[in-house]
């Protein structure tokens, strides 16, 4: 593998993991706002794609970035869906507390 | 030829039983009844073909496959019909009885609401003890074994709304299972130590172990005495012999022909067949032949003092046929196997014909069975009486040594006893003995059974069930101790089998006599036949000979001292000897004495099982305690859907922690 | 690279893709009017997709299989089986479906359209050889998936389900996500045969990692414990014909790569993953069970009942031999007219007003009021426990009968004894029809489309589904073996 300028794979993969944690650390210890849940998914996508960029540069195979593209435009599409359901849930509930969303349970 | 007819003869009554049974209301009475009777006729019809061609030596001992039962390592059995002389004169027996029984049934159970179920169970019954005989394994004759238990006990409840009937059938099982277990150790036991259950294979390497020793817990014992012995606890079960005989005077419970067809002609006499199948086994084991001799003779004359004090009609004639079959054990327990069948075979016919005599005068008395509430019956009743009186004949064992005549019970019985004395043994001479004083009994109460039913006053009035027939109390009857009832003779159903059976314990001695005791021919390799003390019992001095005929004139002469000249003899006697009589009535006290050491402990620790066992550990840690594993699980599991994304989402986080967690480990 | 040959191969998506696009424009232009022509086109398209399907599975040429897009997809009996058990599962729902939202005026042309575009994702999953398919193909199949949870937008439950399956399904695709990229990263490919060869000789902790993940973003599509949550409330808000769809087309697709993920770029880790799998398929028949049992809504109790199912599927994954691959696709097929036939027993379930009846209570005595009806849902849950002589019995028994063979024998013997605790709720729910004093809830209209996909599907579930063992065993197993032969 080469080495980017000084920084070494690890480094790139603890930033990911890093990234990672902080947006599953985002989706459970969130108690306020669904918006901040469609922030944690991001972030945990934009971690992904951290890691394919440099595993696709150290391994100099392009395919890691190719992925990465379809990446991003999942998440584009996964984004407008997820604010679309929310706005529907908005509507008929009037609120988007993530405490709220618990109508069905058991 | 002799296949298809083999297999007709066993799986015919098994056709029928499962028509009938599975038939029943929707067949209709006279249906069942003529598909069982006529199956059983059939069969019997078959039979009798096969009995002559071994009586006169044409047909040779073949095995008939039928269908591969059990492979398993080096335990292999089939299922096969095997037809030699000691099943063939099983098969005429059995099959002769029950078809006449059938027939008898027609009559006798007339009334009754069940008809197609009691004779699918007779016809079930038949099948099993076919099984039985023409097993070629031990694990097939556990079949039939169990098989006819089955029936037994079917047939002993067959009133399963009266009470008693109940309990008499429950004991039947019970007390069968122990017996059952001895010959199950038996069967187990003779694998281990001959590596088949094949009986032919079995009998053949037998005298070779002879001597053969076996270690258990620390003891060396003799192999083969010890198998035969487990055997032979069995026979003691299924044949009613002393300490395990408890339950036959109870089985009268059931209907009159089942007594006289499984408690009397067949089943009973299963133990005695088995001892004789597996003769060859048990010469090689002299400790178990002692122990059948000793069994036999105590069985055969315990029973007979019983018999002398009885009332019931049935009971009289059930410890008489326990009292025989002790008869049967010591010939065969002195080595004269063929005389021991040769007993069952005109014990078979007789005593089938006491039986359903009895039944015939029980008909005929609105049932009554107590012997106190009958006389007088002979002129009412010709028939019967006539029947009961070659009955009592045979099993008196009248006849003559000179004449060279005589009924069937004086060919076979006098046999026995020349054969015991002419084994020269202590034991054997012992048994002679008893066998004496048991004949001596026997004519005894034979003929007290006679004159208190047949010759007498008339004493029907102060039967109860007499009076529900006339309406009238004793004192209402005033001189007429008849109280008006008039005992009608029974239908000709039940005449037929009587008449028919009448021949055979007239003739069924004389005529067969030379076959079953002389002629080691006719044997064949089916049981072993030792010619010598045949020779020595034709030889005992003629004091033995005429022992049998004097004691029976002796008890000829008491009984109708005692129950025609002077009818206050007994009640002085009773009076004289209150404590023996009572011990005797009382049948020894052995249904007390299990009650005390066997049955209440029994009842004892299975309730203790009940409520510690399996109520404190198998239900509270099985099904309860399962269930309330479960329902508070389910409690958890609904507490943990708790609605929030954020536990959902921990859940899911806290999975793959747990399992990159295990992968790394 | 043969463009043709490509097209060919992948024919059934892109048919469905170009009719999913088509019906689309439709939708737009002729507005809410055209929605019941646009539901028969969908049936039309995806009966068109399964011809192709039947095509390419009986051609003898390709029997083997063939690669089209330079290796990123893969025609196989394998793929074959499994499209065409989604189709199957898709046209049923469709069927059933627009009577449902009849009643609120809310059925609109763009549901089919929907439908299509999951089956298309669908498609490609099952077909995929590469990672980034894969990742396509059920991103695809997911967010059709979250806009039809979400799809009735007068009932509060129905967002809430949208919106709660959204959340945690984009989390598990990050999940998924993350342990492709270290897969990828660790074993240096995205292919199924690139990742084969690069971990035939071992396995680093990284791709360790990478696998767990992977595996884990799996388990959530699949409903396996512990990533089950989302299930029951997803079960219960989205709409009925949805939930009916939710519980058979996507648990062919997401089992279906699950299996193929394990077995064939992981299969020669086995070791790696057996053992996770087989604490997840006790786990989900344990959990599945003892939450079934208290619950009063219907569907509720169906996705329980489905996650015990899982568990039972995941019981041949767990053997990791091809037969228990084989065993896992008869009780994919049984399970699918199970679950779509109980779906569609419960669906004409409805009250004077027409809205659908969920609680159990209210379907008491409901043989003497609707004698088929309740026949046909006892036998649908009889056959979900596993009673033999129904079929669902033959799928349990070829599951355990795999895992018997791979030397699985407590495994086996556990399920067994689990699947006990399950007998309850299904025995439950046939006693409350036929014992129980009625409640004279339910008010069934009868409606032919819907009646004959119960009749057929509970003829298949029914004793004669015994019929086709030989037929079926033989497609699963060419199947099974589709997938061992790539190795």
């Amino acid at each position: 593998m080469t080495n980017l300028g000084g920084i070494a794979i690890e480094h790139f993969i603890v930033v990911s993991a890093i990234l990672f944690v902080l947006g599953v650390l985002g989706i459970f210890l969130n108690r306020k706002n669904v918006i901040i849940i469609l922030m944690a998914i991001e972030l945990i996508l934009l971690a992904v794609n951290i890691q394919l960029v440099a595993f696709s540069a150290f391994l100099n195979d392009l395919t890691g970035q190719v992925f990465a593209m379809f990446v991003l435009t999942v998440a584009a599409a996964e984004a407008a869906i997820g604010l679309a359901i929310l706005v529907i849930y908005f509507r008929g509930r009037g609120t988007i507390a993530v405490d709220d969303v618990n109508r069905m349970k058991g | 030829m002799l296949h298809t007819s083999i297999l007709l003869i066993v799986f015919l009554p098994l056709l029928a039983a499962i028509v009938g049974g599975l038939g029943n209301r929707a067949f209709g009475n006279t249906v069942v009844k003529t598909i069982t009777t006529g199956s059983l006729f059939v069969s019997c019809l078959l039979s009798w073909p096969i009995f002559y061609g071994f009586i006169s030596g044409t047909a040779t001992a073949e095995v008939v496959p039928v269908l591969q039962w059990v492979q398993s390592g080096n335990l292999s059995f089939d299922w096969a019909l095997r037809v030699d002389t000691l099943t063939a004169v099983m098969l005429v027996v059995i099959t002769t009885v029950s078809a006449l029984v059938h027939l008898y049934s027609w009559g006798y159970m007339d009334e009754d609401p069940d008809q197609p179920r009691f004779f699918a169970y007779l016809s079930l019954f038949t099948f099993a003890m076919l099984m039985l005989v023409t097993a070629d394994n031990l694990v097939q004759m556990f079949f039939g074994w169990e098989g006819v238990g089955l029936a037994s006990y079917l047939l002993i409840g067959f009133w399963f709304k009266k009470p008693t009937a109940n309990a008499a059938a429950i004991k039947a099982f019970v007390v069968n299972r122990v017996g059952d277990l001895g010959f199950m150790l038996g069967i187990f036991g003779t694998f281990i130590v001959f590596g088949t259950t094949s009986i032919p294979e079995i009998l053949e390497a037998a005298p070779t172990m002879s001597g053969a020793t076996i270690g258990f817990m620390g003891y060396r014992m003799h192999t083969m005495d010890i198998l035969c012995i487990l055997l032979f606890i069995g026979a003691m079960g299924k044949s009613a012999q002393l300490g395990l005989h408890t339950w036959l005077p109870d089985a009268m419970e059931g209907p009159t022909p089942v007594s006289a067809l499984i408690h009397a002609a067949t089943m009973v006499t299963a133990g005695v067949f088995m001892v004789c199948r597996l003769s060859p086994m048990f010469e090689a084991a002299p400790v178990a032949l002692a122990m059948v001799t000793f069994v036999g003779a105590a069985t055969c004359i315990f029973a007979a003092t019983i018999g002398t004090t009885q009332w019931d009609i049935k009971r009289v004639i059930a410890y008489s046929t326990c009292s025989q079959l002790g008869y049967m054990f010591f010939a065969a327990g002195v080595g004269a196997y063929g005389v021991a069948m040769f007993h069952l075979f005109t014990h078979a016919f007789f005593k089938a014909l006491l039986f359903l005599g009895a039944g015939s005068v029980i008909h005929a008395m609105h049932h009554e069975q107590d012997m106190r509430y009958y006389g007088g019956l002979r002129k009412k009743i010709p028939i019967t009486f006539w029947a009961m009186m070659f009955g009592t004949l045979a099993i008196t064992g009248v006849g003559v040594y000179h004449l060279g005549a005589g009924f069937a019970g004086f060919w076979s019985k006098d046999a026995i006893l020349e054969v015991a004395f002419a084994r020269g043994t202590g034991l054997g001479t012992f048994a002679f003995w008893m066998g004496v004083f048991a004949a001596l009994l026997t004519s005894f109460y034979s003929w007290r059974l006679m004159f208190l039913t047949f010759w007498g006053k008339p004493r029907w009035i102060e039967s109860e069930h007499i009076q529900h027939s006339v309406h009238k109390t004793p004192e209402g009857a005033g001189e007429d101790t008849t109280g008006g009832y008039q005992p009608h003779e029974s239908p000709v159903s039940m005449l037929v089998p009587l008449g028919v059976l009448s021949l055979g314990a007239i003739f069924a001695g004389q005529v067969f006599a030379p076959s079953f005791l002389d002629d080691a021919a006719f044997w064949g390799s089916s049981i072993f036949f030792n010619a010598n003390l045949i020779d020595a019992m034709h030889a005992v001095p003629y004091w033995v000979k005429y022992s049998a005929f004097v004691v029976m004139l002796l008890g000829l002469f008491g009984a109708w001292l005692a129950y025609i000249k002077d009818t206050s003899i007994p009640g002085k006697f009773v009076d004289q000897f209150r404590y023996v009589h009572r011990f005797v009535f009382n049948k020894w006290y052995f249904d007390e004495l299990y009650n005390f050491l066997f049955v209440r402990p029994a009842f004892w620790l299975g309730r203790k099982f009940w409520i510690i066992g399996d109520q404190g550990i198998i239900d509270r840690f099985g099904p309860n305690g399962a269930a309330w594993v479960v329902q508070k699980g389910t409690v958890a599991a609904k507490k943990i859907q708790s609605g929030y994304l954020n536990s959902y989402a921990l859940v899911m986080i806290l999975g793959v922690v747990a399992a990159v967690t295990w992968v790394l480990m | 690279m043969d463009f043709l040959l490509s097209f060919q191969l992948s024919a059934p998506e892109i048919i469905l893709a170009v009719a999913g696009l088509v019906l689309l424009m439709v939708a737009a232009f002729a507005g809410n009017k055209s929605a019941q022509t646009v539901t028969y086109l969908a049936i039309a398209s995806l009966v068109a997709a399964g011809a192709v399907v039947v095509e390419l599975f009986t051609n003898d040429a390709l029997s083997q299989g063939a690669d089209a897009w330079s290796g990123l997809y893969r025609m196989d009996a394998f793929g074959n089986f499994t499209k065409l058990l989604i189709y199957l599962a898709t046209i049923g729902c469709l069927i059933v479906t627009p009577k449902f939202f009849d009643a609120k005026g809310e059925y609109r042309p763009e549901y089919p359209v929907l439908m299509i575009f999951g089956a298309v994702g669908m498609g490609i999953m099952v077909s995929a050889v590469d990672l980034m398919t894969l990742y396509i193909g059920l991103e695809l199949s997911s967010l059709s998936s979250y806009v039809l949870a979400s799809y009735s937008r007068s009932d509060e439950r129905s967002a809430e389900a949208g919106l709660k399956y959204f959340v945690l399904g984009a989390l598990a695709s990050g999940i998924l996500l993350y342990g492709m990229s270290l897969v990828y990263g660790f074993t240096g490919s995205t292919s199924y045969l690139g990742i084969r060869a690069a971990l035939a000789d071992g396995m680093g902790t990284g791709a360790l990692f990478g696998v767990v993940f992977v595996l884990a973003g799996l388990a959530f599509k699949i409903a396996a414990v512990p990533f089950h949550m989302w299930t029951p409330d997803v079960y219960e808000g989205a709409p009925t014909p949805v939930t009916a769809f939710f519980a058979t087309a996507p648990k062919v697709a997401a089992i279906a790569i699950t299996m193929r993920i394990a077995l064939d770029p992981f299969g020669a880790q086995s070791d790696a993953w057996q053992q996770i799998i087989i604490f997840a398929a006790l786990a989900s028949i344990v959990v599945g069970a003892l939450g079934a049992i208290g619950q009063e809504n219907i569907k509720r109790l169906l996705a329980y009942s489905s996650i015990n199912n899982v568990g039972f599927i995941l019981v041949g994954l767990a053997a990791a031999t091809e037969a228990g691959a084989a065993a896992m696709l008869v009780y994919l097929a049984i399970y699918v007219a199970m679950s779509l036939g109980s779906f569609v027993a419960v669906l004409m379930l409805r009250d004077k007003d027409g809205n659908q009846v969920e609680n159990i209570s209210d379907i008491a005595g409901l043989s003497r009021s609707h004698g088929l009806l309740a026949l046909c849902l006892a036998i649908m849950m009889l056959s979900l426990a596993g009673i033999p002589p129904l079929f669902g019995f033959w799928g349990k028994f070829v599951v355990f009968q795999a895992a018997v063979q791979a030397d699985m024998i407590i495994l086996a013997a556990l399920g067994i004894a689990a699947s006990v605790i399950g007998a309850f709720y299904y025995l439950k729910i046939v006693k409350i029809m036929y014992f129980d004093d009625p409640a004279d809830v339910v008010e069934a209209k009868g409606e032919t489309s819907r009646w004959v996909v119960l009749l057929v599907t509970t003829i298949f579930v029914s004793p004669l589904g015994y019929l086709l063992t030989p037929w079926l065993g033989d497609l699963a197993a060419r199947a099974a073996s589709a997938m061992f032969f790539v190795i």
